[in-house]
């Protein structure tokens, strides 16, 4: 069967296509020509992302890493090699998959299989790719497949995904076929060192992988073009920016943009194509329900529901980055900086989301009255801390002027999960002391996920 | 016949006194006392207020087996009425308290406070009638209070409709669709001009006002609290590092310092490690016992009260307050520092 084309292309907009585009008066008697085409030309010239996607049905290990007719076998000795290195001791790489009587615990991370071409052609920028600007150019995806790292990291809290039972909806990896990496650490190792081992081999894995689509025919190619940060004269659709707060609490808790912590910083605003190339990684290892794994920067699915809906009812208007500092008066900043820049780039609405917990449910709401203080539309993603039978108040810290509020479930309520055939990650679960396989009562905040700030799931609290 | 009732009142509105006599211990008069007399008046020949307990705020709420002592002073009641509390915390806590301990029992009871009594919270299974927010409400609330005792008397199930307290609990369930295609249908909603569109209500935690100035810090008891869960080395009492549902008491008799090694922190929500290195850096004991030389303050407490502050459901978080301050005031302190994390 030959691929299916879904082309969203860049369609001529009203006022680009004559030169010169529509003239104002000006107050002092003069004719003023307005020159958007300048900008668009610039634009057009990144060019387009095109998205080559390969649907993965099954995997299995094997000698040598192949995809064919969605069998992804997974080559264990060049897996292995991707995490050689003095800090690590050894690793052990293990599949499983949707439906299985499967637990994985002490999930750390999670990335999508992805490259751009051969040896990776530039895909995690800043640390697997050499640092540059990425967002264009073609991109190969292997759907429905995961490198999933699993076990003891200092800070990282407790992260269970159950692949059946009740909990398998509430988690975005219990859908994918995992390619889950254990490991144990050289002695002596400084743990920074076994993190960023940990980190870089799962991107050198996922580049791997995805490197055995490239001969393959994709499933579906879509053309994603670069997204224009100012309004088309003429248009009216309202312009709709995606804020993702990022934690920067250091070593273990820290994202990486282009390959750095946004500790420090300000809101910058990128193009959401770079994400599609891996211009975000994800080294934060604590509040499992409440965590943004790789994978969900790579998927980002707030980007995903407004390109959706994009020349339709709204306009894209960009992703702007920043991050969730620890002090409040630079909670302040960094939140009142991001409207501005929403302001800079004519957006009418904003949807703001975070990682972490009630820290970062200030920044939350800060954003959300900045925008709001300035006349732009603000919705929030919470997660509910209503107690364990859902009786309190929902919301640790509320914005005061935003109201427009998504729930993404109650953190508190108590899920009870079987016991399952096989466990991997670790022996034991670090909450209670008990066998990682065994029967469990736990909040719904220790699976891994499952109260996804950047919206993936269906989960949501109500009366 | 006859329903026979025991009324709990804390020391004020039994007539014991004021702040002074909120140690007062759990006691029993026969008889309608204070409020119980206007109450007993509006239940008319159904029930009867056989017997009042009463005992001080402080002594209530500040220890939760004070609550099973005061229910057990009720003896065989019917029924057992405590309140109306108003917006009292500590007050609240312990009609809360007695209130559940009773119906946990196997007996029947009703507290009554304002909504936002963080002793709606601890009320267990015992109905509560919502009040007025202060003691000018009174009339009204014990007619609510009534209403809903003649209906318990009578066998009839309460409702909102009885100013009962709903317990409007959200539960977690899958929506149709994910969370962020939600939040771009709410934003258009929202641009569409509906200014209400949402799927959490904004939670209102109130005001508190600040407590007047310590007015000769130099003769003050201070106390340190902290919600940085600093605990002994090793974590003995097993204070959890999320979602505390418990606070601890530690002694600083005779300690001028928490030496790295003594002390940790075992709060899951920060880097520990500069916390273990300098415990000071979550209690401040070094600088408080200079102060204390130098004469600043009168004295520093000889215990330090300590939780875990890190995804604490709010209404936990409230009962803690209640029982600190009910604890320090027993303890004749007069100012505390609280380090946040």
């Amino acid at each position: 069967m030959g691929p299916v084309i879904t082309l969203t292309c860049a369609l001529p907009r009203a006022g680009v296509a004559a030169f010169g585009g529509p003239a104002y008066p000006d107050p002092n008697g003069m004719v003023l020509t307005a020159t958007a085409l300048a900008p668009r030309r610039a634009l057009d010239r990144v060019g387009p992302l095109r998205r080559f996607v390969h649907r993965v049905d099954a995997v299995s290990l094997g000698d040598h890493t192949s995809l064919r007719d969605g069998l992804l076998t997974v080559g264990a000795a060049a897996a292995e090699g991707c995490f050689a290195g003095p800090a690590l001791a050894r690793v052990r790489i293990s599949l499983v998959s949707p439906g299985e009587s499967a637990r994985i615990v002490k999930v750390l991370d999670a990335v999508e299989p992805r490259t751009k071409g051969r040896g990776g052609g530039g895909i995690f920028p800043g640390l697997l790719g050499r640092l540059a600007v990425q967002g264009r150019g073609p991109l190969h995806v292997l759907r429905g497949a995961a490198v999933v790292t699993a076990g003891h990291l200092p800070r990282a809290q407790e992260a269970v995904v159950d692949m059946s039972g009740p909990a398998a909806p509430l988690s975005p990896l219990a859908a994918l076929h995992c390619v889950v990496v254990e490991f144990e650490p050289a002695p002596g190792a400084a743990w920074e060192a076994v993190g960023d081992t940990l980190r870089i081999g799962a991107l050198r894995l996922a580049a791997h992988l995805a490197e055995a689509a490239l001969d393959e025919v994709p499933t579906v190619v879509v053309e994603l073009p670069p997204t224009s940060l100012q309004r088309d004269p003429g248009d009216e659709l309202p312009r709709v920016v995606a804020i993702t707060r990022l934690q920067c609490q250091g070593a273990f808790k820290d994202v990486f943009v282009y390959g750095a912590s946004m500790a420090g910083g300000l809101a910058v605003c990128l193009d959401p194509n770079e994400l599609e190339d891996g211009a975000v990684v994800s080294g934060q290892y604590g509040h499992p329900g409440l965590k943004n794994p790789t994978y969900l920067f790579q998927n980002h699915p707030v980007l995903r529901a407004l390109r959706a809906r994009d020349a339709v009812d709204l306009r894209l208007a960009g992703v702007v980055l920043a991050p969730e500092p620890v002090e409040q008066a630079r909670k302040e900043l960094v939140a009142a900086h991001c409207a501005r820049l929403c302001a800079a780039l004519g957006a009418d609405a904003a949807i703001v989301t975070k990682e972490g917990a009630g820290n970062a449910d200030a920044d939350l709401a800060l954003t959300m009255d900045g925008l709001e203080a300035l006349g732009i539309t603000a919705v929030g993603l919470f997660a509910e801390m209503a107690g364990a039978d859902g009786s309190g108040p929902p919301l640790v810290v509320s914005p005061e002027r935003a109201t427009a509020v998504i729930s993404t479930g109650n953190y508190d309520e108590p899920l009870r999960l079987p016991a399952v055939e096989r466990a991997l990650g670790g022996a034991e679960l670090s909450l209670a002391g008990t066998a990682a396989g065994a029967a469990l009562e736990v909040p719904t905040a220790v699976v891994y996920g499952s109260l996804s700030p950047l919206g993936w799931g269906r989960l949501r609290a109500a009366p | 016949m006859t329903l026979r009732a025991v009324h709990y009142l804390n020391q004020f509105f039994a007539g014991i006194g004021g702040e002074e006599a909120a140690g007062s211990a759990p006691a029993r008069r026969e008889g309608a006392v204070g409020p119980g007399r206007r109450l007993q008046a509006m239940l008319g020949d159904a029930v009867s207020i056989v017997a009042t307990v009463h005992c001080g705020d402080d002594r209530a709420a500040s220890d939760p087996a004070t609550a099973r002592e005061i229910a057990a002073l009720a003896g065989h009641a019917d029924l057992v009425i405590a309140g109306p509390a108003f917006t009292s915390g500590r007050y609240g806590i312990a009609c809360a308290r007695v209130a559940a301990a009773v119906v946990a029992a196997g007996g029947r009871a009703v507290a009554c406070m304002h909504g936002e009594n963080p002793g709606v919270a601890e009320a267990g299974a015992a109905p509560v009638v919502l009040s007025l927010e202060t003691a000018r409400g009174m009339e009204e609330s014990l007619r609510r209070l009534a209403h809903a005792v003649g209906r318990i008397a009578a066998g009839e199930a309460l409702s909102t409709e009885d100013h009962v307290l709903s317990r409007a609990v959200r539960g977690n369930r899958l929506a149709d669709r994910c969370a962020a295609e939600r939040a771009v249908d709410l934003l258009l909603a929202r641009l569409h001009g509906d200014r209400a569109a949402t799927e959490i209500s904004m939670s209102d935690f109130g005001r508190v006002t600040p407590a007047a100035p310590v007015a000769d810090p130099a003769h003050a008891v201070v106390a340190l609290l902290t919600e940085g869960a600093l605990v002994p080395h090793g974590n003995p009492d097993r204070l959890e590092s999320a979602r505390a549902r418990r606070w601890l008491r530690y002694s600083l008799a005779g300690r001028d310092g928490l030496g790295a090694g003594e002390f940790e922190s075992v709060h899951g929500g920060f880097s520990t490690v500069l916390a273990n290195a300098d415990p000071h850096r979550i209690l401040p004991l070094d600088a408080a016992r200079e102060l204390e030389a130098e004469g600043r303050i009168g004295r520093l407490h000889d215990d330090y009260l300590v939780t875990a502050g890190n995804g604490t459901h709010v209404a936990t978080a409230a009962g803690f307050g209640v029982e600190w301050a009910a604890e320090l005031r027993r303890a004749g302190v007069q100012a505390a520092i609280l380090t946040a994390t």
